[in-house]
């Protein structure tokens, strides 16, 4: 798995390389010449301050670091990996001291290029601050700094009853600070909401190098909320240090059903039907029959390979609860045709379904050379429509489209299969996909839905807001980061002369549905 | 009374329509803050509108208060100058509503009752409540932050607020956030408006996720001989698997307030009472009521029971209320908003009894949900040393939650004019102050909007 999933890598690696040359242009507009090679001197202070085994610098060791999870790359003159919170103040106030930009790095699963170093300069690696500095079962609190791996904090907490509700695909390996920085969702943020929900309070290091503590433990703190503004601020404003999370009491009960379908437009009318009549579960996610057949193959999960789609259903909380939404779900999927209704009769089952969910990027990963992740979102009762929107698209552009995504909150992943090593076939993929953006803003929907903006979509930017907003945007970011230094690129559209303009961005009516 | 310059006054009546209203003292009396009175209100039906008139304000010097039913206008420090009130009554339309989507879009104005009855035709609501529950607004709900009772259920506004509109203090006309349950799209400026009390942007618009109605719903009373044990029973609901909408414990001082003392519990000061609010469908009412009964007697209780619909609503409509209620009693009366750790609630309980009757003061206290706690405080005598007494009741009560494991954090929510110029509402100020100056500097960099009303004269 690990093989295929890097030769996958490697592919989209070799593609984002040419985008990366086509446009290295950009990458010479702010920096210039003058700062474009790391100051020598500046690595020196950094080994000094942090020790030599702390500093990164040879171009064989940075090359790890070009890249994330996206299909962007951007290299770094150095990366550091700071202990605690001073050493990070330290790195700071050094960057600023030789104008050099700073970008933090968790464990670079990201989507949305949001780690890598897009201006060159500093990433901080905060691999060595993986410490869980308090856990407080009384009031529901965990202290942790920004390295802990996501589900090393549930695995932590787990023994008193409780977890962390924010559970990304990639949880096993990504970290609390990189979902603070992205504001991360996953499947059970469908009831459980995204990173913002579970955050309440931050310890960030400003761009002057300055270590402020804002929010804290209590639900909130009087005063504008800078808790709010900062958890999916993308490393534009502050770098976190350390972070208060909410830990949620694991549900009495919990029951997984798998609806098959022999129709997609069966299995999307059964999620909007589920919305219609207010039942919440836990999570719902769609995996088309392409997509279920190739993840079958892969993880042999117990998807039926000849179905159409399937739609993968949690409930959970209350035995007497449980047992009355998954009646209720069942009952819906039925009626909108359902060739099936399985329920999970025990964890091995459940864990295996959803082990076919959480593995199905590295199932494709397999079969294409590369693929391109979306991210839009719509409004849920768009989804039979808009799926037959991204498979006209997928048919336009003659591309395999696959579709598995967090059908309950309307948030697509259609994945773009691609080959790089056909001349024009990256900008192909980007036009389709920017077709499928278009379309989900059309219906009212959003560009990111858990990913991120980064140096993905920030030329998109202009499709969901108007200059004015993006402006007052742009002024936060200087009220917090003024020279910029903080993650420069990102999130924030380049403009002319200085971007890649990759869309054409449409028209939005100030009259949308809602 | 502002004075403002009659060319000025005809402009804004030009800019505002014919609904403004100029000069007449008698009018302008309803949006008093602290005494102090503008020279003009102004109701814009529209977001155009209140851009123009939040620009000529920008332009011409002049310092605004956007209001809806003026039902907190007191919560904050005065205002260091106010010209004009900017009345979003008439702004009170539901922009967007997609039931199937549970999806709504909301004007600032309109009042949470006449949203609840709309949302309730389709069998839905939001958990967004507040004292003053029969007129108070939208946008006067969010802006103050309330704190609604269904908070340990559902959240609060930044957990299901999906976007807003707003109009900064330079008049510019922006949103964050969108229409979509799940969106990380830029940053979340909206949130920073909630709680901002009208001193970023003035909010033209919101847009929520709204909730199903529950099928069945029930609340219980049970009575306890103390705040330790009615506090280890709202814990013990906390850390079991049950999930009630709402969990509110009352001293007997606040029951006593409300009205609502539990016959055999009226005499003895130390009863404290839990009321715990349930839903769901039948199974699930019942379920809780088994286990709320078993988890209520375990910890102590001396009466346990299921209220009969009218008085469901009796209680839960006057809990609700309890902030109204404080205030009204006299006019020296002050409220502290608290937020705290629940395993601090006990302590905090002790220490503001304490606190008050070292200063000859009545205290009330209501939990009204998981970590927030209301202080109502008065003189137990009106008279001359009455405000000295709540300064230093005040004073020390911060100097007691900030110098220790508490961890809790307040505000003053209300009290008399004259007092709150002697201290400080938000208690000692924070590290992150210097943000928040450098956040409303981007929002309103001339300190049009609602100026010296938010913490450290913000």
């Amino acid at each position: 798995m690990l093989v295929a999933a890097q030769a996958h890598k490697r592919a989209s690696r070799a593609a984002a390389h040419r985008v990366d040359a086509a446009a290295a242009h950009d990458y010479s507009c702010s920096r210039t010449a003058t700062s474009a090679r790391m100051n020598a001197k500046l690595i020196r202070e950094l080994e000094r301050r942090l020790g030599r085994d702390s500093v990164l610098s040879q171009r064989e060791d940075l090359l790890l670091y070009e890249y994330d999870g996206s299909v962007e790359v951007a290299r770094p003159e150095c990366v550091v990996f700071p202990r605690e919170t001073r050493d990070v103040a330290d790195i700071v106030r050094l960057a600023n001291q030789y104008e050099t930009p700073i970008v933090g790095r968790g464990a670079g699963t990201g989507l949305s290029g949001g780690a890598l170093a897009r201006d060159g300069g500093i990433v901080i690696g905060f691999s060595r601050m993986n410490r869980i500095l308090e856990v407080d079962a009384e009031n529901q609190r965990a202290v942790v700094q920004p390295g802990v791996v996501n589900l090393d904090l549930t695995r932590a907490v787990e023994h008193l009853g409780l977890y962390f509700a924010p559970d990304p695909s990639s949880q096993k390996s990504c970290t609390i600070g990189g979902n603070v920085s992205e504001n991360a969702g996953g499947p059970h943020t469908l009831a459980s909401g995204v990173t913002a929900n579970h955050v309440t309070g931050l310890e960030i290091v400003l761009p002057e190098g300055r270590v402020v503590r804002i929010g804290g433990k209590t639900t909130e703190t009087p005063g504008y909320d800078l808790t709010g503004l900062l958890v999916g601020s993308e490393g534009t404003l502050a770098i976190v240090t350390e972070i208060t999370v909410r830990l949620t009491r694991k549900p009495e009960a919990v029951k997984t059903l798998l609806a098959v379908y022999e129709a997609v437009d069966d299995a999307t009318e059964s999620v909007v039907e589920i919305t219609c009549r207010g039942i919440t579960p836990a999570a719902c996610e769609m995996l088309d029959g392409w997509t279920l057949r190739t993840v079958e193959d892969f993880v042999h999960a117990g998807f039926p390979r000849d179905s159409a789609a399937v739609l993968l259903l949690e409930v959970e909380g209350l035995a007497e609860a449980v047992e009355e939404q998954a009646a209720e779900i069942s009952a819906v999927c039925l009626e909108k045709r359902a060739r099936e209704v399985r329920v999970a009769r025990d964890d091995r089952e459940r864990d295996l379904l959803w082990k076919g969910r959480k593995n199905a990027f590295g199932a494709i990963g397999r079969l294409s050379p590369s693929y391109y992740v979306q991210d839009g979102v719509i409004p849920r009762t768009k989804l039979p429509q808009t799926l037959r929107r991204i498979e006209e698209i997928g048919r336009k552009y003659s591309f395999r489209i696959g579709n598995i995504f967090h059908a309950g909150d309307g948030n697509l992943h259609p994945l773009i299969l691609f080959d790089p090593r056909h001349p024009g076939e990256f900008e192909r993929v980007v036009a389709a996909s920017g077709e499928i953006i278009a379309h989900c803003i059309e219906m009212g929907g959003a560009l990111t839905g858990e990913h991120g903006v980064g140096m993905e979509k920030n030329e998109l930017m202009p499709l969901m807001f108007t200059p004015g907003d993006l402006a007052l945007m742009r002024r936060v970011r200087d009220a917090f980061n003024p020279t910029g230094r903080l993650n420069p690129k990102k999130m924030f559209p380049l403009g002319k002369g200085c971007g890649e303009v990759r869309v054409q961005p449409m028209p939005v009516s100030s009259s949308l549905p809602a | 009374m502002s004075s403002m310059a009659e060319a000025s006054l005809a402009r804004l009546e030009r800019i505002a329509g014919p609904a403004a209203i100029l000069g007449d003292a008698a009018l302008l009396a309803a949006y008093d803050v602290d005494g102090a009175r503008p020279a003009a209100a102004v109701r814009p039906a529209d977001a155009a509108t209140v851009a123009e008139i939040v620009r000529f304000a920008d332009a011409e010097n002049l310092a605004l208060i956007a209001c809806g039913a003026r039902t907190k206008l007191g919560i904050g420090a005065a205002p260091s100058r106010y010209d004009v009130a900017l009345d979003l009554s008439r702004m009170n339309r539901i922009l967007a509503y997609d039931p199937g989507d549970l999806t709504l879009g909301v004007e600032p104005g309109i009042t949470l009752a006449d949203l609840r009855r709309a949302l309730a035709e389709h069998g839905q609501f939001l958990p967004l409540e507040s004292p003053f529950a029969s007129s108070a607004t939208v946008g006067g709900t969010i802006a103050a932050n309330a704190i609604s009772p269904l908070r340990q259920a559902f959240g609060g506004p930044r957990d299901f607020v999906l976007g807003m509109e707003f109009v900064t203090g330079a008049g510019e006309a922006a949103k964050g956030g969108g229409r979509v349950v799940k969106n990380v799209t830029g940053y979340d400026l909206h949130k920073l408006l909630i709680g901002s009390l009208g001193t970023l942007a003035v909010i033209t618009r919101v847009n929520f996720r709204t909730f199903p109605l529950p099928a069945e719903e029930r609340a219980f009373l049970a009575a306890f001989p103390g705040s330790e044990s009615a506090l280890s029973f709202c814990r013990a609901i906390v850390h079991s698997p049950l999930e009630p909408r709402r969990v509110e414990a009352l001293d007997a001082a606040a029951m006593g307030l409300l009205g609502l003392a539990p016959a055999e519990a009226a005499s003895a000061e130390d009863i404290w009472c839990v009321l715990v609010d349930v839903a769901g469908t039948s199974g699930i009412v019942a379920r809780h009521e088994r286990d709320l009964e078993r988890l209520a007697r375990h910890a102590g209780a001396k009466q346990f029971s299921a209220l009969e619909a009218a008085d469901r609503e009796k209680h839960l409509a006057r809990a609700l209320e309890f902030p109204r209620y404080a205030t009204e009693r006299s006019p020296e009366a002050v409220l502290v908003r608290i937020a705290a750790l629940p395993a601090a609630m006990p302590a905090l309980a002790a220490e503001s009894r304490r606190i008050a009757r070292s200063n000859a003061l009545e205290s009330a206290l209501l939990l009204p949900a998981g970590g927030f706690a209301y202080l109502a405080l008065s003189p137990r005598e009106p008279g001359a040393g009455a405000l000295g007494s709540l300064a230093n009741a005040l004073s020390e009560f911060f100097k007691t939650i900030s110098g220790s494991a508490l961890h809790a954090r307040a505000m003053v929510e209300s009290c008399p004019a004259e007092l709150k110029r002697k201290i400080s509402l938000w208690g000692p100020p924070r590290g992150d102050f210097e943000l928040m100056q450098r956040v409303k500097e981007t929002f309103d960099p001339r300190d049009v909007l609602s100026p010296g009303r938010f913490c450290g004269g913000i």
